[in-house]
């Protein structure tokens, strides 16, 4: 506990600091609102209003990886079983993967309208790819011991299924998690540029549009508070679930 | 010592696992050349090899993971029951050193209940002296208390043939020959169901202080190049490596290895 106390003590001050310094800087140097405003400036503007549009977006991006997680894990357990259906689908997820998701974005609203749905599908689909990788690779890790382990006492498909493959594969799922947890984010955001009238996407393009950089600012902040809250509820997740796995193992 | 006795009186020359003929490719790569063996009850045995000739190809014939080209015959005695022990120790690092044990019970066939199941695992720990350590995971565990539970995992499902592909050779000196006599303990010991061990070894004194035959292989493709007795007493004891018959015997093994 005083470990950890301390280990967090490091990045806090230096966080503090630079706050600092940039609140000095912006004060001695008098550097125009519009260029950079100074960090009290941001914390004036950072209201309820925000915290809603900031709800928004959070909601968006979780139900977008909340999604895509499921479809991922599906698609990966449907692959580790059919080498012909993997052959035939994987360069289809690939080519997803490699279609930017800002050349989408415009589509998905023309189709699904400037509601949540659209936001919830740019971010599936962001997500997606790195869920069916991981999860394709943490099924197919198993050790071939436990492999001929399972068979010397005639296990079932089933069982090496929920007994070996599904849990081995767990600590792959959980770094795909971590990964597309902040893509979520970036999904939701793309999602909102192109057609929103509420989430932090919307703010940050209406706020450009009135120079309206303090509130700009507490935009970019709360969107990377979002990208952080997601990333620390998987880690805390993954510490319950995977315990057996040590962080520096993967 | 009871086995012992019962050994010499008649099962002796009973046979457990039958090797007849046995050649098995890779591919293009020939591994075993035209291997017969017999197993017999109540035995140790040792195989002694060049690494990568073929010994843990040998072992999974007898598991029936693989299968011998044509020609070639794996036969086991009847209704035998077979544990194996990898050289790694292979557990599930998400169960407990219980629910490692328990696992292979609890699947395929499920010979046992639940029940049943715990309290053979149970017994399996005893048997291995780690009872202290039943709801401890693996990754808190060391390398020679995971080969322990390795071996009680293979012991609680009541195997009579114990296959093990150089079970001690990832540990240290001390805990390798520690678990060299508790082996030899839990063969001899009547509580087990356990007649016949069947090891993989690369240590020319392990296997002569362990077992009654020792296998030599040759280079792979490999066959089998002798097969040796060993001349020591029927129950073994630490300090048998002073007696003149084991100094001959690893002095004729190192010999042999030489040309091969
Ligand atoms: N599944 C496999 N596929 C192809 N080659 C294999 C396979 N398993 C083992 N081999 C090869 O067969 C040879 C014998 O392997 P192995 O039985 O593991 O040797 P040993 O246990 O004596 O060290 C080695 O050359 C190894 O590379
Ligand atoms: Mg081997």
């Amino acid at each position: 506990m005083m470990n950890k106390i301390k280990s967090s003590m490091y990045p806090i001050s230096f966080a503090l600091g630079f706050i600092v310094l940039w609140e000095l800087a912006v004060r001695l140097f008098h550097v125009p609102v519009y260029l950079l405003p100074a960090p009290s400036a941001v914390i004036e503007v950072m209201d309820g209003s925000l915290s809603s549009h900031m709800l928004v977006t959070l909601t968006e991006a979780l139900a977008g990886f909340v999604l895509a997680n499921i479809l991922g894990m599906i698609t990966a357990v449907i692959f580790v079983h059919s080498k012909s259906i993997e052959k035939g689908a994987f360069p289809l997820a690939i080519a997803l993967k490699t279609t930017p998701l800002v050349a989408l974005a415009p589509l998905l609203v023309v189709w699904m309208g400037t509601g949540y749905s659209s936001k919830v599908v740019a971010s599936m689909l962001i997500c997606f790819f790195p869920i069916l990788v991981n999860s394709v690779k943490g099924l197919k890790a198993i050790e071939h011991e436990a492999w001929e382990l399972f068979s010397t006492y005639k296990g079932t498909k089933a069982e090496i299924f929920w007994k070996l493959r599904l849990p081995t594969s767990l600590p792959y799922v959980f770094s795909a998690l971590k990964i597309s947890s902040s893509l979520a984010i970036v999904g939701a955001i793309v999602g909102e540029f192109v057609g929103a009238n509420k989430g932090l996407g919307y703010v940050v393009l209406v706020s450009s549009y009135h120079m309206d950089t303090p509130i700009m600012f507490s935009a970019i902040i709360a969107s990377a508070l979002c990208g952080l809250l997601l990333f620390w509820g998987i880690s805390w997740l993954e510490k319950k679930v995977v315990f057996w796995q040590r962080a520096d193992d993967l | 010592m009871a086995k012992q006795e019962q050994a010499s009186v008649s099962s002796m020359n009973e046979i457990a696992v039958t090797l007849k003929n046995c050649s098995l490719s890779f591919g293009d790569v020939p591994v075993l050349n035209n291997v017969s063996l017999d197993i017999y009850n109540n035995e140790f045995v040792s195989i002694l090899g060049p690494s990568g000739c073929g010994k843990s190809t040998l072992l999974r014939l007898m598991l029936s993971l693989l299968q011998p080209n044509a020609g070639g015959e794996v036969k086991l005695a009847k209704d035998l029951s077979i544990g194996m022990v990898f050289q790694k120790p292979v557990l599930m690092p998400w169960l407990t050193a219980i629910q490692n044990i328990v696992l292979p019970l609890t699947i395929g066939e499920k010979r046992f209940s639940k029940k049943e199941a715990r309290d053979k695992a149970e017994g399996a720990l005893r048997l291995v002296g780690l009872q202290d350590f039943t709801n401890h995971f693996p990754h808190q565990l060391s390398g020679g208390m995971q080969q322990r539970i390795a071996i009680a995992r293979a012991l609680a499902a009541d195997p009579a043939v114990l296959l093990m592909d150089e079970p001690f050779g990832a540990l240290d000196e001390f805990t390798r020959e520690k678990l060299n006599f508790e082996l030899l303990r839990l063969w001899e010991s009547p509580d087990t169901s356990l007649s016949t061990v069947v090891m993989v070894t690369h240590s020319i004194q392990e296997s002569v202080i362990m077992s009654n035959r020792i296998v030599m292989m040759s280079p792979r493709p490999a066959g089998v190049d002798a097969i040796i007795p060993v001349p020591l007493p029927a129950h073994r004891e630490v300090g048998m490596e002073e007696l003149p018959e084991y100094h001959h015997t690893v002095n004729e093994l190192r010999k042999r290895v030489k040309h091969l």
